[in-house]
């Protein structure tokens, strides 16, 4: 009998799909940390209002001083994450039937929306912290910056849906199931609803509105899980051909020894 | 032995289990109703919280084009329904002519909400104007979108009935799957925003 530490050693060595795990694994860390990061570090969603007047901004910035100081440095560190993350969502339109043209797009796409959606929005969020004694007018500014930065990526997140939804739609090797490729045609129409937020400073529609992000965050979590879930079967029933991906075979038969599966 | 007889045959004579299309197009219609009912929440209890406003706002709203759209989505289901029969039959001209009609009834509610959009926008009703009127403008956008897309799907059920070559029941029959939700989503948005007082 191995120990897990000799099987996780002798799959690091052999195992032909030790980088696709690698970025999974990634994945599904970055977005725990992304989770807990945003959420309950630096508590800067779900979003403040964009009606607030400027001290109560103020105050905002106040009670999460050292949480986004703190957050967005983890959150810095840990942002090429997204590297092999995209790349495993890339990879996956590589696997199928379709054109290069799909995971190349999707990749730039994916990579580029990181940039307004993450990086930004914690730059503007933490110079809003840094120095409280600031100039409100300009600490205000910061806030408005760094929440429509945040939403700014719904057109990214749209396209990018739609992208991957046409490759699984027309896919012939079987590499997601197409109901995945409908449900990333209902988050790319909720992508659309966030475009009123440009207009509106209260009620559903604004960046914090029960339309604009309640149910959209739902949706997108949803959508999310799905792939996650989806990619790591994906990875499972890799062959490294490029045909049909086979269906992974019944439980009974997979208890038996098998070194491919030993890592999971 | 007799039970048993009974059994297979009563087994038999029941027809086999299934949904029309590909089970997957069925994901999508739950998760679009989900989505919905959570707008459609939305909506009520604004409605509620600001009763007058809401009632105010709607008298300005014309019924006749509201009903005018819903017959005329109606007559599209009803198109869409008889060309998927159609096409289970054989029958692929009676087919094709029915999708393109299922197109025309789509046209015909896409050029009334395009003109009660004027209407209203003349009227000084706008997206910004007050709580009704934006979920009224966003309620009808986000379900004409439903039916721009409709478009494509109907593209894609023509594209199967077309040739010999194609003609995948199973694919005509998922583009009526999605433009029967199409419909479906009209009548409970034009319950809400029209009828309901």
């Amino acid at each position: 009998m191995s120990s897990p530490l000799s099987r996780l050693a002798w799959n690091f060595r052999h195992n032909p799909k030790r980088e696709l795990w690698f970025a999974w694994w990634m994945m599904d860390i970055f977005y725990q940390l992304y989770d807990v990061l945003f959420f309950f570090v630096t508590r800067v969603q779900p979003p403040a209002s964009p009606a607030w007047s400027t001290p109560m901004v103020l105050q905002w910035f106040d009670t999460r001083h050292y949480g986004i100081l703190a957050g967005f440095g983890v959150v810095f560190l840990i942002s090429g994450l997204c590297a092999p993350m995209n790349a495993l969502l890339a990879y996956s339109m590589r696997r199928m039937s379709v054109s290069r043209v799909f995971g190349y797009s999707y990749l730039i796409m994916y990579s580029l929306s990181a940039i307004p959606g993450m990086l930004v929005m914690a730059i503007a969020m933490t110079v809003g912290a840094l120095r409280p004694d600031r100039n409100p007018e300009m600490i205000h500014w910061l806030f408005d910056f760094a929440f429509l930065s945040f939403s700014g990526t719904m057109g990214v997140f749209m396209i990018g849906s739609l992208v991957w939804l046409v490759a699984i739609l027309i896919d012939k090797n079987g590499v997601f199931p197409k109901w995945f490729g409908y449900l990333g045609l209902c988050n790319a129409l909720t992508e659309v609803v966030v475009a009123p937020a440009w207009i509106f400073q209260r009620g559903v529609f604004a960046w914090n509105g029960a339309i604009a992000w309640w149910i959209n965050m739902v949706v997108f979590v949803t959508y999310t899980v799905c792939f996650i879930v989806l990619l790591r079967k994906m990875i499972e029933r890799e062959d490294f051909g490029d045909g049909v991906l086979p269906d992974l075979p019944p439980k009974v038969e997979r208890s038996q020894p098998d070194s491919v599966g030993a890592m999971r | 032995m007799t039970n048993l007889q009974e059994s297979t045959e009563q087994a038999e004579r029941k027809p086999a289990r299934f949904v029309p299309g590909q089970p997957d197009m069925w994901v999508f219609v739950l998760f679009e109703s989900l989505l919905f009912t959570g707008y459609f929440s939305v909506y009520l209890i604004g409605r509620i919280q600001n009763r007058d406003l809401y009632l105010h706002a709607q008298a300005d709203l014309d019924l006749r084009f509201g009903i005018f759209n819903t017959i005329a989505l109606l007559l599209s289901s009803w198109a869409i329904a008889r060309c998927v029969q159609a096409s289970r039959e054989g029958a692929y001209r009676d087919a094709l002519r029915d999708a393109f009609l299922t197109i025309g009834f789509g046209v015909a509610f896409l050029v009334s909400k395009v003109i009660e959009w004027t209407k209203e926008i003349r009227l000084g009703n706008t997206f910004t104007s007050n709580e009704f009127f934006q979920h009224f403008f966003f309620l009808t956008s986000i379900h004409l979108l439903h039916l721009l897309i409709g478009f494509i799907v109907m593209g894609v059920a023509v594209y199967q009935l077309w040739s010999p070559a194609r003609r995948s029941q199973q694919l005509v029959e998922t583009c009526a799957t999605y433009w029967h939700t199409v419909d479906f989503l009209w009548v409970l948005i034009f319950a809400l925003l029209y009828v309901v007082r």
